[in-house]
């Protein structure tokens, strides 16, 4: 009986480690992309300085509901969590279309970058994102289901 | 249920991966893109009709090709009020491709100045506002604006007709007659030579036309001009005050009546 509590609790502290390492490993890579794609888009930044504030605050949120959902992957939490993640991508989307034109003024010389068809369609690319997590959720209580009546 | 969450999910990180991809080269693109604007520049073309031109130069180092360029150039007065508008269409710059291209605007000069005559007396600051709007990536709109002033010199700055002096004119066997000298002076700050006419119609206290002289004129570029004028007038219809008419006709514009009253 000890033996069989003690087995439990090793698994179940290998399947948190092995979360937690997951997590950690898409945390990394996805701030690993962040990086890159910032490098590229660095000399933009410069003219369009409240951009960078945006996306750093965007994918600060997102890389911790990533991490977050992968600890409590195996639990329906980690579909609410989905959801959500999906759903913030569609705000805040709605959050930046508000100001989808981004202004510089230099001295008498303006320039403006209307970049709202790339949010629209970020925006509906997360709505793709909300009806993917909202399916799963659904097939993980029919699962559930199914098991609790076997 | 799983095949379709799982194409779902395929579908969805595809269009993330094609989404990220072609905003993120777009907006790295568009630091390759060079728009110069140039100094704004007045001249006169042939047939006298005035020319502003502003050079423009775009140069396309980026990824994708640039389309619906438009470049327009509007000019306003100090009042906001536009008064000459032109614009110029390229309708592809390709990736690599550099274009050097003048923006030329034609105000109407004659109608400029007939329609706003503080142009012809006062000197003044005009605004350019030179817009250039494009399709970056075909889908991105970027415009960029910049705003100029530029001086604007009256072709006849400070136009003065002066105090009219009277001098009797005695002729033996006819009426008493007074010859009257008018001091004519203006300075012309316009970017032309002025040539043409001044006709000046002199009136007496009960507006009765006494006198008329008319003079060519020509006074070139950052000059000044003096003259003076001389009518010969019947004494019976002199008074002591009233008012001159004065009418330019040049190539560039027609104007008058200016009234300009004397001895008040």
């Amino acid at each position: 009986m000890v033996d069989e509590t003690n087995s439990n609790s090793k698994t179940r502290l290998r399947k948190m480690v092995s979360r937690a390492l997951k997590a950690t490993i898409k945390g990394v890579i996805l701030y690993a992309v962040y990086f890159v794609l910032m490098q590229f888009i660095a000399p933009v930044l410069e003219f369009i300085p409240d951009f960078q504030q945006m996306v750093e605050i965007f994918v600060t949120v997102y890389i911790s509901l990533v991490i977050v959902t992968e600890l409590v992957s195996g639990t329906i939490f980690q579909h609410f969590l989905n959801t959500a993640k999906a759903f913030f991508v569609i705000v805040y989307v709605m959050f930046l279309l508000r100001t989808g034109i981004f202004g510089l003024t230099v001295e008498n010389m303006s320039l403006t970058v209307d970049v709202r068809l790339f949010l629209v369609l970020a925006m509906l690319v997360g709505l793709l994102g909300v009806a993917k997590s909202v399916m799963q959720a659904i097939d993980y209580v029919n699962e559930k289901v199914e098991v609790t009546h076997i | 249920m799983k095949i379709p969450i799982r194409m779902i999910g395929i579908a969805t990180s595809i269009f993330w991966i094609f989404l990220i991809i072609f905003s993120v080269s777009a907006l790295y693109s568009m630091k390759d893109i060079r728009i110069d604007l140039g100094e704004p520049r007045n001249s006169l073309t042939p047939d006298n009709r005035m020319l502003f031109s502003i050079p423009v130069s775009i140069v396309n180092k980026g990824y994708y090709n640039l389309d619906h360029v438009n470049v327009s150039t509007e000019i306003l007065d100090e009042q906001n009020q536009t008064i000459a508008w032109g614009c110029t269409f390229i309708p592809v710059i390709s990736k690599g491709q550099a274009v050097n291209t003048i923006q030329h605007t034609e105000p109407n000069l004659t109608t400029l100045l007939q329609s706003y005559p503080h142009f012809l007396f006062s000197d003044t600051e005009l605004r350019i506002n030179t817009t250039v709007s494009m399709k970056a990536a075909e889908v991105i709109p970027i415009q960029l604006s910049s705003s100029h002033s530029m001086p604007w010199g009256a072709p006849l700055y400070n136009f003065t007709l002066g105090t009219p002096e009277f001098a009797p004119l005695i002729i033996p066997g006819s009426t008493a007659r007074y010859r009257v000298t008018v001091p004519m002076s203006f300075e012309n700050h316009a970017f032309f030579d002025l040539t043409g006419t001044v006709q000046v119609r002199m009136y007496n206290s009960t507006n009765v036309l006494i006198g008329e002289e008319q003079d060519a004129m020509e006074a070139r570029q950052d000059s000044s001009y003096h003259e003076s004028l001389e009518f010969y007038i019947p004494a019976t219809h002199l008074t002591i005050d009233g008012h001159f008419e004065v009418f330019f006709a040049t190539p560039f514009f027609n104007y008058g009546p200016l009234v300009v009253p004397y001895g008040r």
